[in-house]
């Protein structure tokens, strides 16, 4: 291997620091915060590091009790996972089929960007159009109405990625199958899935984090702890007349655990699917 | 019966015409090669068998049925791509036996016929590998044992060894021809390699532009060349041909050189009216060094030598037209010179300039 001088060794260790410490600083402020006592955040000059560790905050927002904000918080949670998980899984049965058949029919291939033309579209545009239409269907403040506009939004890029995984895949394999006796599912199912494996990954994974930052349109057709997503709930925190930044800071830290460990078990897939490939001849 | 009958196959792809009307027959046990160079429509033509493309007219019978419309897995064939096309997420043993999977054969029954199929191909120890894990030639015998256990009606090869290199494609190539032997199967193989179709095929069709030019035996094919085209797309180096005018001189029939320096002799069926300007061929093989004061020895000056081996090839200028020769390695020829060169008379064939159609079929 190229052996490269110290010089430069130093200062391409020295940008990865910093480009960590850009990505890492905010969270990790996050986390000091929602340990943080009031006092600490609020005193001058400001404590950068906790004098104690207060973790009644976490406590609060993980207990269920009537009317207390544990019970919003957790029900928001609850909303966000259900809509989030059912707006992916919908794009991804969405996705599949029309990924697949525009990426081995090129006849069909314009209809993927006419679908990515109509997510350049800005939400606010749409926001009306789906309010009337969810009022009309009565799924105002539904987690079955948001899933339904989250899927919308996440559909068109889901297969997006998912066709250029499925490009990938040599056509002359299916084709094998094909001949060798595997109907169109055996051959997705057992093929060209495991195959493109990252890539449905990836899609899944970016749907999961659109889907579970998504503000504006949650915001706009939720109401109450029966629909309200994370999002909004943590926004709420920040409402009243006296604001706890530690509060909003532990809302944070928690509604960020979910789609990290997610995303953390689906990395492995990920790389394990990229090590198992070999399709090259 | 015929294992395969194509009659009046056409296949258009919006306006262009991939394949203008084929006609074969191919019985039990053939191994038909079609060859020509990329874009002919040989791969076309075998996807159209495989049922990977549906023609736009004509008929396609395998073992007597019409298949037109049948689903490739029903067609009772079974294919090798010139890519593998093994499925990198199975082993090797899965490779093999999908099409059983598929065709929901037991599982006992089915890894005896694996284990058959790899037995035969020699690859027993690697049935538990990924396709990852092998190498060029491993992967194409797993190729080719998914093939043969379902022990199809027909099998389809589409240039099966052009990603192997030279020695290990000359082994495969071996290894097939064994293969066929042992098996006797009924087999259609595309290649753009003449040596392979030329020691594979029991039959070749050389193709061009959609058509088949010529359907014939390999020896047939490469001693009587129905048209000028197969005349110069089979055989390396390729055949000689030189614009000539029929004369008769005594008893025999010659063909007079347009330069008019020289003529040949011509085999006595050969009988064709004087006059006629034809496109004389002659494979660089058939021609020799003349002996001294030798008859119908035309001369010609050496403007190349290439020792290749086990012969010699000699490319000379013959007036306006350039000859090879393809002579013994010990052949004392130097490059500068002008020497005396006798046709074999046999080993001509005659072409009709303007339509290129051979004019004479010695058999």
């Amino acid at each position: 291997m190229e052996r490269r001088p110290p010089v430069q060794t130093i200062l391409v260790y020295a940008a990865a620091a910093v480009l960590a410490l850009a990505i890492l600083a905010p969270f990790a402020w996050l986390v000091v915060m929602s340990i943080s006592s009031a006092s600490d955040l609020s005193s001058l000059p400001l404590h950068w590091l906790p004098q104690t560790l207060d973790f009644s905050r976490y406590v609060k927002l993980l207990t269920v009790a009537q009317h207390s904000a544990g019970e919003a918080f957790l029900s928001s949670l609850r909303n966000s996972l259900e809509v989030s998980g059912m707006a992916v899984l919908g794009a991804l049965v969405v996705g599949i089929p029309a990924a697949w058949a525009v990426s081995r029919h090129r006849q069909v291939g314009w209809s993927i960007y006419l679908a990515i033309g109509s997510y350049m579209l800005p939400a606010v545009a749409l926001s009306v159009p789906l309010y009337k239409g969810l009022h009309a269907l009565g799924l105002l403040n539904n987690v079955f109405g948001l899933a339904g506009v989250y899927l919308s939004i996440l559909a068109p890029f889901t297969a997006w990625l998912l066709k250029s995984g499925f490009d990938g895949v040599p056509r002359e394999i299916e084709s094998a199958a094909m001949i060798d006796g595997a109907r169109l599912d055996q051959i997705l199912r057992r093929l060209t899935l495991p195959l493109a494996a990252p890539a449905v990954t990836t899609a899944a994974l970016f749907a999961l984090m659109v889907g579970w930052d998504e503000f504006f349109y949650a915001l706009l057709f939720t109401s109450d702890e029966r629909a309200k997503t994370l999002t909004v709930a943590v926004a709420d925190l920040a409402g009243g007349r006296i604001t706890d930044y530690g509060l909003i800071a532990t809302a944070g830290v928690l509604a960020a655990l979910p789609p990290v460990i997610i995303g953390m078990v689906l990395q492995r897939a990920l790389v394990a699917g990229l090590t198992q490939g070999g399709v090259k001849g | 019966m015929s294992d395969l009958v194509i009659s009046g196959l056409r296949k258009a792809y919006r306006r262009t015409d991939t394949l203008k009307g084929i006609d074969l027959e191919l019985k039990h046990g053939e191994f038909l090669v079609l060859l020509g160079p990329s874009g002919c429509g040989k791969s076309t033509l075998l996807n159209c068998i495989a049922g990977l493309l549906q023609p736009t007219a004509g008929d396609i019978r395998i073992g007597g049925r019409s298949v037109v419309g049948v689903h490739p897995k029903d067609r009772d064939i079974s294919m090798v791509f010139q890519s593998y096309a093994l499925y990198p997420n199975l082993d090797v043993e899965r490779n093999i036996g999908f099409g059983l999977e598929m065709r929901r054969v037991p599982k006992a029954e089915r890894q005896a016929a694996v284990a058959r199929v790899a037995e035969t191909l020699q690859i027993t120890p690697l049935l538990k590998r990924r396709p990852a894990e092998l190498s060029g030639g491993q992967r194409q015998r797993v190729a080719i044992g998914r093939a043969l256990v379902r022990n199809p009606a027909i099998f389809l090869f589409d240039e099966p060894l052009s990603n192997l290199d030279a020695k290990l494609r000359a082994e495969m190539r071996v290894e097939l021809k064994r293969l066929h032997d042992l098996l006797g199967a009924t087999i259609v193989y595309v290649t753009h390699d003449q040596i392979e179709a030329m020691t594979l095929a029991t039959r070749i069709a050389v193709m061009r532009d959609g058509r088949i030019e010529q359907l014939a035996d390999p020896e047939t094919i490469y001693r009587n060349p129905a048209n000028l085209y197969v005349a110069g797309f089979v055989g390396s180096p390729a055949m000689n041909i030189l614009p000539a005018t029929l004369a008769v001189e005594g008893t025999r029939t010659v063909a007079r050189l347009e330069d008019g320096e020289v003529a040949v002799a011509l085999d006595e069926s050969a009988a064709q009216s004087a006059g006629l300007s034809v496109a004389l061929g002659v494979r660089p093989e058939s021609i020799r060094l003349a002996v001294p004061g030798e008859p119908f020895a035309i001369s010609a000056k050496v403007e190349l030598v290439e020792l290749t081996g086990p012969e010699k090839i000699v490319l000379a200028r013959l007036g306006r037209q350039g000859i090879t020769a393809r002579l013994d390695p010990n052949s004392r020829v130097t490059s500068g010179e002008v020497r005396q060169f006798v046709l074999d008379p046999a080993a001509v064939r005659l072409f009709d300039p303007a339509t290129g159609k051979a004019l004479v079929h010695a058999s």
